[in-house]
């Protein structure tokens, strides 16, 4: 790592302030007695190196502070010329909103005339020592400049090597073709070369290196599984995650064709202008075509929250945490810079105001998470060609379906005002049943209806909190109870995993008023009493906390029902039901009575209709649906756009137009849209601004990331953060040369791949040398190719390719890793055996958040709450418990050992050209050997899927 | 720590990204002579070396259970002034409702506190109760990772994941950081509870609860021991060779190390966890054979807390309920609709092996270097929840507690109105209660900082102040 500038304090900067000022000593002496004093007294407080904040990046201790100015931009003095000098008319308080010192009484006119009077004398300054270190950037940052022409002159290789030779190092020793076909293998594709495929490449490589190397890069760019492995990359940029964070965590099945995308897009070698323009507004410029419009799904593949407030402040800051999701993503996937820090205030590092923020939003203000159906115009004329008439069918069946119910609704409701009812209706709180004493081994509690809808009009949602059942005569009791040997049996209607008491019908019997049955389907409770008794009562409640002035029912409460009982459990005997109590609702009545009165001839009509019915249902599921795609829904008109003062939503300040970003106003061509201007169009503009030729972000940022990629470590080591506090590139114009060649090829990033593969500095070896580890340890010049762990996805994909078990099949559905149960949240659970359905590729495992896996989570796959543009690369006990230990390495063991043959010597040679393609030496042999004849060969596959030698590539 | 621009890339080699040796060394689990050799000190002298944290997530109810309101007692069924239009979580309210347990002094300080909390309450004159906590959010999710990362939102490093990345293992046989689940589940927002953030993984929590113990610990049924010791030396020294081939790579030591560690913590980790070492006594004083399963399984899991910090695990965090149910307040403490049923469900499963697990700490001078916190996401408002018999959120008042090491006892920070429905005198944060966490660890909240995605990252984000009125 190269050395930063050091901050110069600020008493070494008057140590050098030397020379320049003798060419005027009558200027120099005026500044020190009329300038410096007044400088020092009133401004540096606040525009110092030595300020305890610096404001405005304004810098008045330094000659070079002044002349580069302030966030205007502008130098703060025109030397000669006072009038246009900010500085002079802001004492002078010429503008009212730029006065002076601040919150200060105005300097007094004799001091304002010095000042005027030295401005108009050329401002001679003697404080010109080295300029100040900046403590955050302005817009002459290096990574806001524009990119400069392409030097095609140069290659790769010139500016290593250059940089190298400055530190007196050089590249290493050309990597030996086996190292070479792995790394390049790994790195491209994400999966180790077969044998066969390191002897051919060697043997190639030793009649004519460079062709052997253009060959097979080539041939590697030309797979399909280099989409896979640099997808993968391309998703942990734009913080693809598969459920929704926060309290719910749903995971969302239908966000994949977004990664499929991703894929092909890098497959096709999509140019990145194009494909950025797709991620923004991808519905906009491909309307019409799934393939394209399933791209701008990126807007909403981050975390979001979807628990509802009633209360209003919340419900606005969700909303704004929502976009500042989308915001992050966009310009840290990028632009490379964090527009997210100017959310509350302008950025404190960089040159952002908070108005930038709010134009981003801007653009975003319509976007909603959600999906929606993707569907080429043929797609959607098909389907409703093909639903078209049996949809008819289904209203005209439905219609007579309803007129028929009616005629029967009318004759029972006539009948129910025939009826008196002769006992009150059902009390939610207790309602009790008597009957003549009866002997029962068993009752049953057959429920025909709740309280929220008569039967058939919805589904029902019943609950019960206790249902008692008392014995005949003196000292009767409750003989349903648990603790008196009842036992209770019925469906539930909710589970929860993870605590499987909850919701079952056995708390109705538990005496406490406390937890709910939830009511499933047959809705029927069986209690077995623990003998046969003489019973004459039973009771039940919905109401938690009897007794006790909070107690309400919740949910639905059991109104329709029969008491049964039996003493064998086979013959039931009806000894109470609800037909004489008043019904909960007129509608409960008239559905009582529904039965009595329709006839013969009307049940067989709806019968036959509901049997025509079910068959267009059938017919109309079975015409497949249009896909629904996790990709966002848009709201065309929305809301006005206000800069949040201080990041409260709930307090708006100035309107912000959907327009470019300040930061980047110098060096490419601004826009600004109307406020009402649709939402498709805000996304196009600013897609089509991060896009344009000189934009110097987006080209930097991206030929970073590609070379980090190959490399470990970008030029500038924080690829998703090109400002202050981001690093400095180590090798500023390979950086650029890189971002010109991008721009200058169409944004294809094969090109630049195939540039970096042929590159000297890509095909050096690993070897280490302490004379230049002692220079540079960490190799960021590259005196050496940097050797690395596989990632967690290389890991197990390897692991599958050595057992022989890797299904190659591409796209669709993921797999999963987890079960998970969803109740009023999502839970997962990390599956403790992995079945075939799992060995594909671990690209397209379903990566739902929170969701650690530990065969990839303990190996660095991130938790995808942010966007991931450089993993991290830990070494750690839980790795080695879970790679040992695991089942999905015994699995793996087990298949790879099937896969050897012959005896033990055979069977090493063999594993070892499986798992490391070479050959084992004879120490490894004898020691292979020993151990397979003591323990088997799987406890040698065992140990082969732990080594070193699998997860370090050189 | 660093303090300075210039130390962001140098920290983010060490900590985040680097492969060597001296990156690994940092990482919570690591092999003795290594962490020696990167030993961590605090900024400044330490009052406490672990923490303790008890987290009762549904927001516990403040006035419910430590906040005493003798005017919410009198105003009881009449309107909130001022209170009529609030609209919060769920909607409306109705009327102020007094708690349904009365409150009683207790100890010598004679603090009040609810008698629903029987066998807690004798503790108070060691607690330091903080009455004004706010929050910024009034969802469970965002609130429990607030209350553990400073944070609404996920993606940032709990307390215990930056505890274990600034001052590092202090028994590397056992994982820096446990998080202790309750029977019943995850709490609201689940893993990201104890998650890393953007912290190396090492720095992330480990689940371990005496209901499930730590994946992938145990040998598989199907190995005997003969050959997994065979198969690890055959491993032991196929790497050891790969190893010598390849000089001045330090990474490939580390990770021979790591498997000699995880030999190690599987030696270690199941004796720590097996409560059939504790006398019955000690089972009784707990609970952990109670009648209520979920109290018992509770009481296990205070049982293992202890077990955990006896034998220098860093960052204990136990939780007591789970996750928001499809019925408010079945699974956890959020108790919007039936308070007393609820609260008659939760708090006895609480009372007994927390304060047993608080007397048990103190006996055994564990609390000369354990920091005991108290959390929850929120607190619940004074009205009643319009149409029902509960209390629905209110992240304007909450209260915390500390005790034990560094801590003075029987004292009380800020206080909420009359009615407790805001935090009114000496408001204080989630940032704060961490930088006096912090504070107590010898840690200056303000330097312990991480370079992440363009900032130089806190825990206490850019707020906290020290609460010092409730430190000894």
């Amino acid at each position: 790592m190269p050395p930063r500038t050091a901050p110069i304090i600020r008493g070494l900067l008057l140590v050098v302030a030397t020379a320049a000022w003798a060419a005027d000593p009558a200027g120099v002496a005026f500044f020190e007695q009329k300038v410096r004093p007044v400088l020092a007294e009133n401004c540096y407080e606040c525009h110092s190196a030595g300020a305890k904040k610096i404001k405005a990046n304004l810098l008045l201790d330094s000659k070079a502070g002044w002349e580069k100015g302030g966030d205007s931009g502008e130098p703060a003095l025109v030397p000669g010329q006072p009038e246009r000098s900010l500085l002079i008319r802001s004492i002078q308080h010429v503008d009212d909103d730029l006065q002076m010192p601040p919150k200060k009484p105005k300097l007094p006119d004799a001091v304002i005339a010095d000042l005027v009077t030295w401005v108009k004398m050329g401002a001679p300054d003697p404080r010109d020592g080295a300029p100040l270190a900046a403590r955050r950037a302005d817009k002459s940052w290096w990574s806001l400049q524009p990119v400069p022409p392409l030097d095609a002159t140069k290659t790769v290789d010139d500016f290593i090597t250059a940089k190298l030779a400055e530190n007196g190092l050089a590249l290493g020793a050309a990597a030996d073709p086996r190292t070479l076909i792995r790394r390049m293998s790994y790195d491209v594709t994400g999966l180790p070369p077969t044998a066969a495929e390191v002897a051919a490449f060697t043997a190639a490589y030793q009649r004519d290196a460079d062709n052997a190397v253009r060959e097979l890069a080539d041939r590697l760019l030309a797979s399909p599984h280099y989409g896979e492995r640099w997808g993968r990359h391309w998703l942990d940029v734009t913080r693809f995650g598969e459920s929704n964070g926060f309290e719910r965590n749903f995971v969302i099945d239908d966000l994949w064709p977004f990664r499929d995308y991703v894929i092909r897009s890098l497959n096709e070698d999509k140019p990145f202008d194009r494909l950025i323009t797709e991620h923004l507004a991808g519905d906009v410029v491909g309307k019409g075509d799934p393939a394209v419009e399933v791209a701008s799904a990126f807007l909403v593949a981050g975390p979001y929250d979807d628990v509802k407030n009633q209360d209003v402040a919340a419900t606005a800051n969700i909303r704004a945490a929502t976009l500042d999701d989308i915001i992050t993503a966009t310009s840290g996937a990028f632009l490379g810079l964090t527009f997210n820090c100017a959310r509350c205030h302008n950025h404190k590092f960089d040159p952002i105001p908070t108005e930038d923020y709010y134009r981003l939003r801007a653009a975003f203000e319509g976007v909603t998470h959600g999906r929606r159906v993707v569907a080429s115009e043929a797609e959607r004329a098909a389907f409703a060609a093909a639903t078209a008439e049996p949809n008819r069918r289904k209203t005209k069946l439905t219609a007579e379906i309803e007129a028929l119910n009616r005629a029967v609704q009318l004759r029972a409701k006539a009948e129910l005002t025939r009826r008196p009812a002769a006992r009150p209706k059902i009390d939610p709180q207790l309602t009790e049943e008597r009957f003549a004493p009866v002997e029962a081994r068993y009752v049953k509690f057959v429920i025909h209806a709740f309280t929220g809808a008569p039967r058939g009009q919805r589904p029902a949602s019943g609950r019960l909190v206790e249902f008692e059942v008392w014995s005949a005569g003196e000292g009767s009791r409750n003989v349903a109870l648990a603790r008196n040997g009842g036992r209770a049996e019925g469906a539930r209607s909710a589970v929860a995993d993870d605590f499987p008491e909850a919701y079952g019908p056995q708390v109705v019997i538990d005496g406490e008023f406390g937890e709910q049955w939830f009511i499933g389907s047959p809705a029927e409770l069986t209690i077995t009493l623990a003998q046969t008794e003489t019973i004459e009562r039973i009771a039940f409640s919905n109401a938690k906390g009897r007794n006790i002035s909070e107690g309400n029912a919740r949910g639905e409460t059991p109104c329709e029902y029969e008491v049964q009982v039996s003493l064998d459990g086979k013959a039931w005997r009806t000894v109470a039901d609800s037909v004489d109590r008043e019904p909960w609702t007129p509608a409960h009545g008239i559905e009582r009575l529904r039965r009595e009165v329709i006839t013969p001839e009307e049940e067989a009509a709806l019968a036959a209709l509901n049997r025509d019915l079910a068959q267009v249902q059938r017919e109309l599921n079975a015409v497949p649906k249009l896909r629904q795609v996790w990709a966002g829904i848009y709201v065309p008109e929305p809301e006005r756009t206000f800069v949040h003062q201080g990041g409260d939503p709930m307090k708006p300040a100035a309107p912000v137009p959907p327009a470019s970003l300040a930061v980047l106003d110098r060096v490419t061509a601004a826009y600004q849209l109307p406020p009402e201007t649709p939402e498709s169009e805000r996304r196009l503009a600013l897609a089509r601004w991060i896009t344009q030729a000189d934009n110097p972000l987006t080209p930097r940022v991206l030929a970073n990331r590609v070379w980090q990629y190959h490399f470990g470590t970008g030029i500038v080591d924080t690829p998703s953060d090109f400002g202050f506090l981001g690093g400095r590139p180590s090798h500023p114009e390979l950086l650029d040369y890189l971002a010109a060649r991008l721009v200058q090829g169409g944004w294809r990033i094969k090109a630049l791949h195939r540039e970096i593969l042929l590159s000297c500095t890509y095909r050096q070896g690993t070897a280490y040398r302490a004379e230049a580890a002692k220079v540079d340890k960490d190799a960021r010049l590259l005196w050496r190719f940097p050797p690395r762990r596989l990632s967690a996805e290389e890991l197990r994909d390897t692991v599958l390719e050595v057992a022989g078990k890797l299904d190659r099949s591409m796209g669709g559905p993921g797999f999963r890793l987890y079960k998970f149960t969803q109740n009023n949240v999502c839970t997962y659970f990390p599956l403790d055996r992995h079945g075939p359905e799992t060995y594909r590729r671990a690209v397209y495992h379903q990566n739902a958040r929170a969701s650690v896996v530990d065969v990839l989570n303990d190996f660095d796959l991130p938790d995808i709450a942010f966007a991931a543009p450089r993993r991290a690369n830990t070494t750690t006990p839980l790795q080695a418990l879970t790679l040992l230990n695991h089942s999905f390495t015994l699995d793996m063991a087990q298949a790879f050992a099937g896969r050897l043959s012959g005896d033990p010597a055979a069977q090493i040679v063999q594993a070892y050209a499986f798992a490391f393609q070479r050959q084992p030496s004879p120490k490894e042999v004898a020691a292979g050997t020993a151990l397979i004849a003591a323990h088997g060969l799987p406890a040698f596959c065992r140990a082969l899927l732990n080594a070193n030698e699998l997860i370090y590539l050189e | 720590m660093m303090t300075r621009p210039l130390d962001y890339t140098r920290r983010h080699f060490l900590g985040q990204m680097t492969t060597g040796l001296t990156g690994v060394a940092l990482s919570g689990l690591f092999t003795r002579e290594m962490l020696a050799a990167a030993a961590r000190p605090p900024h400044f002298a330490p009052k406490a070396k672990q923490v303790l944290q008890i987290f009762c997530p549904g927001a516990a109810s403040h006035l419910d259970l430590w906040d005493h309101k003798p005017m919410l007692e009198k105003f009881d069924g009449t309107p909130m002034p001022g209170g009529e239009t609030e609209v919060t979580f769920q909607g409306k309210n109705g009327n102020l409702m007094k708690s349904p347990w009365p409150f009683a002094p207790a100890g010598r300080s004679g603090k009040m506190i609810s008698t629903l909390l029987p066998h807690l309450a004798p503790h108070v004159d060691d607690m330091a109760f903080i009455h004004s906590m706010t929050s910024r959010t009034n969802t469970h999710g965002p609130g429990c990772i607030a209350m553990n990362t400073c944070f609404p939102r996920e993606g940032f490093p709990s307390a215990g994941a930056w505890l274990s990345y600034a001052l590092g293992s202090l028994n590397d046989n056992l994982p820096t950081y446990v998080a202790i689940q309750d029977l019943r589940g995850e709490p609201p927002n689940g893993k990201a509870n104890w998650g890393n953030g953007f912290l190396p993984a090492q720095h992330q929590g480990v689940a371990i609860a005496a209901q499930q113990p730590l994946r992938n610990l145990a040998r598989p049924a199907a190995i005997d021991e003969r050959e997994d010791r065979a198969t690890r030396a055959f491993l032991e020294q196929i790497n050891a060779e790969h190893a010598a081939a390849h000089p001045g790579s330090d990474e490939l030591r580390a990770r021979m190390e790591a498997y000699e560690l995880a030999a190690r913590m599987q030696l270690t980790a199941p004796d720590v966890c097996d409560l059939s070492r504790e006398p019955a006594h000690v089972h009784a004083l707990y609970g952990t054979n109670d009648a209520n399963k979920l109290k018992a399984a509770y009481a296990r899991n205070c049982l293992l807390s202890r077990r955990l910090l006896e034998k220098g695990v860093r960052y204990v965090s136990l939780y007591c309920a789970s996750r928001a149910s499809a019925v408010d307040g079945l699974l956890n403490w959020d108790a919007h609709k039936t308070l007393r049923a609820d609260y008659d469900r939760h708090a006895p499963i609480f009372d007994q092996p927390t304060a047993a697990l608080l007397a048990d700490l103190k006996q055994r001078g564990l609390l000369q270097d354990t920091v005991v916190l108290w959390c929850t996401e929120f607190g619940r408002m004074p009205t009643h929840q319009e149409g029902t018999a509960g209390r629905d959120h209110n992240p304007d008042a909450f209260t915390t507690w500390m005790m034990g090491a560094g801590v003075r006892g029987g004292v009380s920070h800020g206080a909420t109105d009359d009615f407790g429905r805001r935090s009114v005198q000496d408001v204080a944060t989630v940032y704060d209660f961490y930088a006096t966490v912090l504070h107590l660890l010898g840690l200056d909240h303000e330097k312990l900082t991480y370079y992440h995605n363009g900032a130089a990252r806190r825990l206490t984000d850019v707020h906290g102040h020290v609460l010092k009125s409730i430190l000894t």
